[in-house]
């Protein structure tokens, strides 16, 4: 498998910013459907690439085009593990809302949230790193 | 149930703060003024008088650059690539946590610097070569 072109890591970090304040936003108000949205929007990115990726896409589109070119860029495949990560958890999320089980809900919904406030502002990225550590100890294949 | 709310996600931020503190004293492994590294190999030295040693995974998209501004900047010195992934013992043994990080050894293997990112390489190579 030919490695995938890097791409700029300010737009997985862009995604994030949304994502928490959307997720602690959600939580605040007690407005459940922002968990299947964001997880069907992770999904999106996740599963076909940045380009559908409704919040990738406009920082590409619009975002980044108004920006300096960045200083250094990424592997997509660790932010891609991190968000795929992030689906399972919103979607479990989901499924405990519709179970009636809340707590259990925004609980998953705030673990994300915690993780995507910690990369957009750090650029500290759990999954990319748990995705890297498999790595180290599993040579990959390019 | 809005302030309640409220604390929860103020307790979150604290959290997370807190948490990045930590990471980063985490990846930045052996402190540069504390160089408690074992001895570089001889293999990997080559009896050159100063090396770099450019710690990579498949996954750095700014490793290579790195190496270039090394080899660019200090061509009287060796630069050698080693893959994390590949190398695990070595990883290990200098606490490797991210990529790029970069030692800088003399002849006898003694850890001289150590840089953790992109912009701590090109901060040294500015001030120090």
């Amino acid at each position: 498998m030919a490695t995938p072109p890097p791409i700029d890591p300010r737009g997985p970090r862009f995604n994030q910013s949304v994502l928490a304040v959307a997720l602690l936003g959600g939580f605040l108000f007690d407005w459940r459907p922002v968990v299947p949205l964001f997880a069907l929007v992770l999904l999106a990115g996740a599963a076909l690439g940045p380009r559908y990726g409704p919040f990738l896409a406009l920082y590409a589109k619009v975002i980044r085009p108004r920006l300096s070119p960045p200083s250094e860029l990424e592997d997509p495949r660790p932010p891609r593990f991190a968000s795929s990560v992030g689906v399972l958890f919103l979607g479990a999320g989901t499924l405990a809302f519709v179970a009636g089980h809340s707590g259990v809900g925004w609980g998953l919904a705030l673990i994300v949230a915690a993780l995507a406030a910690l990369s957009a502002t750090t650029g500290i990225c759990v999954g990319c790193e748990i995705y890297l550590l498999a790595a180290r100890r599993r040579p990959v294949t390019s | 149930m809005l302030l309640a709310r409220g604390v929860v996600v103020l307790v979150l931020l604290f959290a997370v703060a807190l948490v990045t503190r930590l990471y980063r004293q985490w990846r930045e492994g052996v402190r540069s003024d504390r160089p408690d590294h074992p001895a570089v190999p001889a293999s990997l030295l080559a009896g050159a008088q100063r090396t770099w040693i450019v710690f990579t995974t498949p996954f750095c998209a700014s490793c290579g650059p790195v190496e270039s501004r090394l080899r660019a900047s200090d061509p009287g010195a060796r630069v050698v690539k080693v893959d994390a992934t590949r190398e695990p013992h070595l990883a290990d043994a200098f606490s490797i946590r991210s990529a790029p990080t970069v030692l800088l050894a003399d002849a006898a293997g003694t850890v001289l610097a150590r840089l953790v990112g992109a912009e701590a390489v090109d901060s040294y190579v500015r001030s120090s070569i």
